[in-house]
């Protein structure tokens, strides 16, 4: 599903971040600012921000402020430079981010009973494709070149197989790489045959029509990748710290449940565990994103 | 970078419907564009007869239902945009469908042809990315279009897609993992998909259209006959409502299992099927249940230009069978089939007194279907016939109220008894009769249709029932008013029944009580989902080969393995036990194998692979959730 950031609302929030940066800190401890990742129509974002932060604000019993950054990056600048205490992020960025600034994670989310998921490669039914051998000279389409489940965890499964060197050599094993832009982009160029597989998480093929769906299975899956997370700026007050991920612990709670869809929708939080991201930094480290 | 999880969720808690081949179940679709939706309508609408003008305005200035862009398209264009609507909105002044279809047409390759203006100038691989998934999904406005004319074409703009967004570069993350534009390769496959805009879209003028479509001008001049798979427009919505009603089927309450009433059974694959129906519905898997949600209604059932408000729908109108186009913008609020065997004569002024007459009216003429056999029809019947009322404990069978009852609602069945001077002299229940299941099987003008023409005496519609009522809000033939409250206020009005505030409160509370239900909607849980229900139900109709196989009855066997094969394959995309879907799949295939042997009259071998279905359908059953 695309991002439909438009020309004139980024220009709105670059705006916004600009005054922001001029903001003085010194109420740090009394109010606490999110940073959200736009991963749909930022028109819905803003008002599932103003939701949430309503009812954050109600549980803490501080002010809390969301707004909407134009990416990964620019949610980290924020933390580094004290205009966001909390960001919402993906799980490699989060280890990047960690390594630059010391972010610390609070809250992983979970999906289907776990707060991991995983990569799989896709082919058509009747493409006679049994094996990851079997992609030696066809055309793979991934999400794009840093998504963990579109892209690095689905390849490292050709490298532990011995059919791709390392990062870097897969041309040498397919026929061609396409970035297609998401995990829907890339599968339905598979779907449709554009492509012979696509690299993609395992819930990628819910993407797909019903019809397309029979028609597609999978022959490789990936290690598990811990789920995206919450995480904050490394001087944040502990305490407060403490209180908002407490509060977000309360959205698990039945009556607060219908909440969590204006959260990116997960199924619900758990205490994030920082040695549940060993693997994703070694993942980064294997790509050269992380010395 | 994308959260397939995030998206996923999303995806299933939306509510659009697919265009594409025959979607037994409707699936979420990415939201289009505003102007790309705009498009797409304005397609949809200008094949309708007569042309709905009005709708065409509101379709460039407001959000299409259920959008999650807050603007409409032309004001979208003016944000995102230099392109200016002026022709098109002038050609819709002038309702000139022809150059409506052009300036819309040449609009959206204009505004491709602007986004990959801006991909190539970008600077910022964040910034050309954006733009080439913006011309990407502009480019939907026109793909089933050109892959209908012409496949090759789609599949060298599809990887020029693919192309174009790989050689784009990638911003990374936190300056890791970015990569650079390849200017080369982009400006090549942009060349690919600007060159077919230039040569079938971005044109100044286009061949008459008899029905307007996506299709590349060069098809259209080229004469062939194209047949472009039928698709709702954006704010469609055919998904099942939710809740979903429970079903009350007489035989079932009694304990009697439907796998020993083959008619019914059969009957009740009928009712789920889109085969029966002609094309479009057909193509797009509307079948009765999609109007009659379980034997009741859907409220959310939504088509523009045949339904003017969600639950309602106009199906002898332009869509469905053009044949049948009684070119009357007459939408009608979809009526429940509860109690069925006691509400007839059918239809809201009561035209059909035989069921059977108007089912056959349903399939073949408000639906564009084959005309149905015998047996087709005395299934169906016998089916339907078990529909039954929701029970109520609040009222006994003969309509009057329960202790379990409200104070309130005694009071209000005290007015509801009495007879007015407005009512001529007589009461609400002179027509909804208590112990008559709250009607009286008779047609009454009550001055709730607005006339068609001067002196016309059309305005009698069939007492409706009350029963289940609470749940099937809004009411009246053409669901004009939102409650039972504003039905007791309307008749108070009209008929002047001078009620009290209290006295029109006590009638809504009675009402509201003869509605009620003790379990109006099913009830899911984490294993009971709406996918055991399904693969329940369509095993039960698979059940009928029992009966079809030993009379080598192909026509009907087919009927039911074309329809249950592929439902249940579609339906496998709704499970949440998504480890066990493989084996519906292989099911499902199991169950056309059946259908495959009968087309070659093998018959031994369509007993031995429906055999091995029933055994594979057993052994899955505890997994099918």
């Amino acid at each position: 599903m695309a991002i439909h950031l438009n020309r004139r609302t980024m220009l709105a929030l670059a705006g916004a971040g600009a005054v922001s940066l001029a903001t003085p800190l010194a109420a740090q401890d009394t109010e606490l600012r999110l940073a959200f990742i736009p991963q749909e129509n930022p028109e819905k974002l803003l008002g599932d921000i103003e939701a949430i932060t309503g009812w954050l604000s109600e549980q803490i019993g501080v002010p809390v402020e969301g707004f909407v950054t134009i990416d990964h990056a620019a949610a980290v600048e924020a933390l580094r430079n004290g205009d966001a205490d909390i960001s919402f992020m993906g799980a490699l960025p989060f280890v990047l981010a960690e390594a630059e600034i010391g972010a610390v994670p609070l809250l992983s989310e979970v999906y289907r009973g776990a707060p991991s998921y995983t990569g799989r490669i896709f082919v058509r039914r009747d493409s006679g494709i049994d094996g990851l051998a079997d992609l030696r000279g066809h055309n793979i389409a991934f999400a794009d070149p840093i998504s963990e489940s579109g892209y690095l965890y689905p390849l490292a499964e050709f490298v532990e197989a011995g059919l791709v060197e390392g990062p870097g050599a897969a041309e040498e094993f397919f026929g061609r790489v396409f970035f297609a832009g998401g995990y829907q982009q890339a599968m339905q160029a598979m779907a449709e045959g554009l492509v012979d597989a696509a690299g993609a998480s395992q819930y990628a093929d819910l993407l797909l029509t019903p019809e397309q769906q029979a028609e597609v299975t999978w022959i490789a899956e990936s290690k598990p990748i811990p789920s995206h997370l919450v995480i904050a700026r490394a001087a944040l007050d502990a305490a407060l710290r403490d209180r908002f991920t407490d509060a977000m612990m309360q959205l698990n709670e039945p009556e607060n449940r219908d909440k969590l869809r204006y959260l990116y929708g997960p199924d619900g939080y758990v205490r994030a565990d920082p040695a549940a991201y060993h693997g994703v930094r070694d993942m980064a480290r294997r790509y050269g994103l992380l010395e | 970078m994308r959260n397939v999880m995030r998206v996923l969720l999303a995806a299933l808690a939306n509510a659009l419907v697919l265009s594409g081949p025959v979607a037994a179940t409707p699936a979420k679709e990415a939201p289009w564009l505003p102007e790309a939706a705009a498009y797409r309508l304005t397609l949809f609408l200008g094949n309708l007869a007569p042309l709905p003008w009005d709708d065409f305005e509101t379709t460039w200035t407001e959000p299409y239902r259920g959008s999650e862009f807050s603007t409409g398209a032309v004001e979208w264009l003016d944000r995102e945009s230099d392109i200016e609507p002026d022709g098109l909105l002038d050609a819709m002044m002038r309702e000139d469908r022809q150059a409506v279809f052009a300036e819309a047409t040449q609009l959206i390759a204009l505004r491709i042809e602007e986004e990959l203006d801006r991909a190539l100038a970008a600077e910022e691989s964040a910034t050309a990315q954006q733009a080439v998934r913006t011309a990407r999904e502009l480019y939907r406005a026109f793909e089933d279009g050109i892959a209908a004319a012409d496949p090759e074409a789609a599949r060298r703009i599809g990887l020029a897609w693919l192309e174009l967004n790989s050689s784009t570069g990638f911003s990374g993350v936190l300056g890791a993992g970015s990569t650079s534009a390849d200017r080369e390769t982009m400006e090549a496959a942009r060349t690919v998909i600007s060159g077919y805009l230039a040569e079938n879209y971005l044109l100044d003028s286009f061949a008459p259209r008899r029905t307007l479509s996506g299709l590349p001008e060069t098809a259209v001049l080229s004469g062939r006959t194209i047949e472009v798979p039928p698709s709702l427009p954006p704010g469609s919505d055919i998904f099942d409502q939710d809740p979903l009603p429970r079903l009350v089927l007489n035989f079932e309450e009694q304990g009697i299992d439907e796998t020993d009433l083959p008619l019914v059974a059969y009957g009740d694959m009928l009712f789920d099927s889109a085969q029966i129906f002609g094309s479009p519905a057909r193509d797009l898997g509307i079948t009765c249940s999609t109007c009659h949600n379980r034997s009741d209604i859907n409220q959310r059932l939504f088509i523009p230009g045949a339904s003017h408000q969600p639950g309602a729908i106009d199906v002898d109108g332009a869509f469905f069978n053009p044949t049948f186009n009684d070119r009357r913008d007459d939408p009608l609020d979809i009526p429940s089939l509860r109690g069925l065997r006691f509400t007839g004569p059918y239809g809201r002024d009561g035209r059909f007194a035989s069921l059977r007459d108007f089912t056959r009216n349903v399939i073949v003429n408000e639906f564009g279907g084959n005309e149905p056999t015998p047996f087709m029809l005395d299934a169906l019947v016998a089916y339907m016939l078990e529909f039954d009322f929701l029970p109520n404990s609040m009222l006994t069978s003969d309509g009057r109220l329960t202790d379990v009852a409200p104070e309130a609602t005694r009071r209000g069945e005290e007015i509801f008894n009495t007879p007015f001077a407005g009512l001529g002299d007589r009461s609400c229940a002179s027509c909804h009769v208590p112990d008559a299941n709250f009607l009286d099987r008779e047609a009454h003008d009550i001055g709730s249709v607005e006339p068609g023409y001067e002196g016309a005496r059309v305005g009698a519609l069939d007492t409706p029932t009350l029963l289940g009522t609470a749940y099937t809000a809004p009411y009246f033939h053409d669901g004009s008013l939102p409650t039972l409250a504003a039905v007791v206020d309307w008749f108070d009005e009209t008929k002047s029944l001078g009620l009290t505030g209290t006295e029109r409160a006590d009638l809504t509370a009675y009402l509201e009580t003869v509605g009620a239900a003790d379990e109006p909607y099913e009830a899911f849980d984490a294993e009971n989902t709406a996918f055991r229900l399904a693969f329940s139900e369509l095993t039960t109709f698979a059940s009928t080969l029992d009966t079809l196989l030993p009379l080598r009855d192909a026509e009907h066997i087919l009927l039911l393995t074309d329809t249950v094969a592929a439902d249940l394959a579609a339906d496998a995309s709704t499970m949440s036990n998504l480890t066990a879907r493989p084996e519906v799949y292989a099911l499902a295939e199991r169950l056309a194998e059946v259908g495959a042997a009968v087309r070659v009259e093998d018959w031994a071998a369509a007993e031995a692979s429906w055999t091995a279905f029933k055994s594979e359908a057993d052994a899955i059953e505890e997994r099918a959730f």
